[in-house]
């Protein structure tokens, strides 16, 4: 990790003009995938929107059977939730999120999607979150590199969360604006305890991993060709960010020769 | 080249990947295991008659834990064979990729002594698992029934063969290495919503996630050299000094391209 070294002395803040340069080059990317994508939500959503009416099927019971399963990867053991109190503006509601009234509308697939939108509003709380401490001095300086990555994983979890939150208004369902889940006052205290870059840079590491993780299990068992492609879309953006992460943070970055789902956030996580 | 890291760390950090990785073949073998006794059945199950049907399906499901099975258990045993394809194919890129990083190692910049430390232990390390991803593919087509892919990928062959002449400093190198990883990682994103079974899907995703990693890496090392900044791949990298673009030059997109995945019958095999 990064303390392993004497850190160099400050330098490079980050400009205004380099990020909306960057921004910029990173747009037009997007726009050249985000249409395949957007085809694929579009399908996975007409496809879905039988869920809203009728009763559920064997697969979806077999996913709302995974309760057992809970969560792994270390994102149970981050703590109570009593420190959970923003060190910003942007912690997450991981209960008001939702209506109670619509919740258990989330069955099938469309838990598993309610679960992945939550899951990247998540990690775009957390870098927001980041990106707050760092303005308030509470994580020494920020290296620039940092900071955009920061700033790119974020937005790019936020077009996640965007693409998942269309399937869920097209099968006429809330949108997920918080993150409903089981693992996120955890998460929030262990952002609240951050005092330097490589506690927060370990802390996406793990959601990072945690989501590569879940959209792998997500490939294998949602039923739906659109959603199974979505989530295979979005897994190996993911595990880069881990990637580069690790590397950052000193460790080898590309440790496994398969990604696993042993820290897989279940659907039993979600509590919207 | 300044390599800032300490061998003895490097050492170190390849073993704590060793022992993880050791668990993810594991379960990568499992995970084939099941898959390819619920393809058997499925293919016994075809054979019989159509009132034994069921019974057969749902002992297939036992075995996976998916239920989808139920649902179409014909349709699992009418996607094997394409399923042997991909996996072929899958197998015929990952060979070529094992290839070309041995012939990289064999250039003194990437593995002899003017070589950067991190480079080339990176290509050593990524050339073994490209093997385990070869080694994973193939023993799944064995099993159910299809011919080991053990040549390279035709189409990309005769690329990296006529690019090898070329290859005169590490960039080179690292530009056609992020061409073949991207190529893989489309490749099986792709797959994943092709092949007939849950735990294939699940196996083609986890492998892209692995080769969309290799290409990470390499875009970040790829923009060093660009950059004149050769000196900071290492591990760590001096954070403060790596140029603002470092941070997001990995990952270019929000979403994985599959524009340039290779079919299904590429590095097919009869």
């Amino acid at each position: 990790m990064i303390g392993k070294r004497k850190p160099a002395t400050p330098e490079m803040a980050i400009s205004e003009h380099e990020l909306n340069s960057m921004t910029g080059e990173l747009e037009m990317l997007h726009k050249e995938t985000f249409p395949g994508v957007a085809k694929m939500l579009e399908e996975f959503s007409a496809n879905l929107s039988h869920l809203i009416t009728k009763e559920s099927t064997g697969r979806r019971g077999f996913l709302a059977g995974l309760g057992g399963l809970a969560v792994v990867g270390g994102l149970t053991a981050c703590g109570s939730s009593s420190k959970a109190t923003s060190p910003s503006s942007a912690s997450p509601s991981a209960s008001s999120s939702v209506s109670s009234a619509a919740a258990s509308k989330y069955t099938g697939d469309l838990k598993v999607v309610a679960l992945a939108a939550a899951l990247e509003n998540l990690a775009v709380t957390a870098y927001k979150g980041a990106l707050t401490m760092a303005g308030q001095n509470k994580l020494g300086t920020v290296p620039p590199a940092i900071a955009t990555f920061v700033t790119t994983a974020m937005g790019q979890h936020a077009d996640h969360a965007q693409a998942w939150n269309g399937v869920l208004s097209k099968a006429n369902l809330p949108t997920v604006t918080g993150a409903p889940l089981t693992i996120t006052a955890g998460q929030v205290a262990m952002l609240n305890a951050a005092t330097s870059v490589p506690d927060v840079a370990k802390l996406a590491l793990s959601l990072e991993n945690a989501a590569a993780a879940t959209y792998t299990f997500a490939a294998a068992n949602v039923s739906d060709a659109g959603g199974i492609m979505t989530a295979a879309t979005i897994q190996p953006v993911e595990t880069m960010h881990a990637a580069i992460l690790n590397f950052v943070l000193g460790q080898y970055p590309v440790p496994l020769s398969f990604i696993g789902i042993d820290a897989a956030v279940m659907p039993s996580a979600f509590t919207g | 080249m300044d390599d800032r890291i300490d061998e003895g760390r490097f050492r170190e950090l390849l073993e704590e990947s060793d022992d993880l990785q050791s668990d993810a073949m594991q379960t990568a073998r499992r995970d084939l295991g099941r898959y390819v006794e619920a393809a058997q059945e499925a293919r016994e199950e075809e054979s019989l008659p159509r009132s034994y049907r069921m019974p057969m399906a749902a002992a297939a499901v036992g075995a996976l834990g998916v239920a989808a099975l139920v649902a179409a258990p014909s349709a699992f045993a009418a996607g094997a064979s394409d399923d042997v394809k991909a996996l072929q194919t899958a197998a015929g890129i990952e060979n070529l990729a094992v290839l070309t990083y041995k012939t990289a190692l064999t250039l003194d910049f990437i593995g002899g002594a003017s070589a950067n430390g991190v480079v080339k232990a990176f290509a050593v390390k990524t050339m073994q698992q490209h093997t385990d991803h070869a080694m994973a593919f193939n023993a799944a087509v064995t099993k159910l029934g299809g011919k080991a892919q053990a040549a390279t990928d035709p189409k990309y062959t005769p690329i990296v063969t006529a690019a090898v002449p070329t290859l005169k400093a590490p960039l080179d190198v690292v530009g056609l290495a992020i061409t073949l990883e991207d190529v893989a990682a489309q490749t099986y994103v792709a797959d994943v919503g092709l092949v007939s079974t849950a735990d294939l899907r699940q196996l083609f995703a986890s492998v892209a996630g692995v080769e969309s990693q290799h290409r990470a890496i390499l875009l970040a090392v790829q923009a060093l050299l660009k950059g004149n900044a050769a000196d900071l791949i290492a591990l760590p990298p001096d954070a403060s000094k790596l140029p603002a673009a470092a941070g997001s030059v990995g990952f270019p997109s929000s979403f994985y391209a599959t524009s340039m995945a290779a079919p299904i019958t590429e590095g097919a095999v009869a």
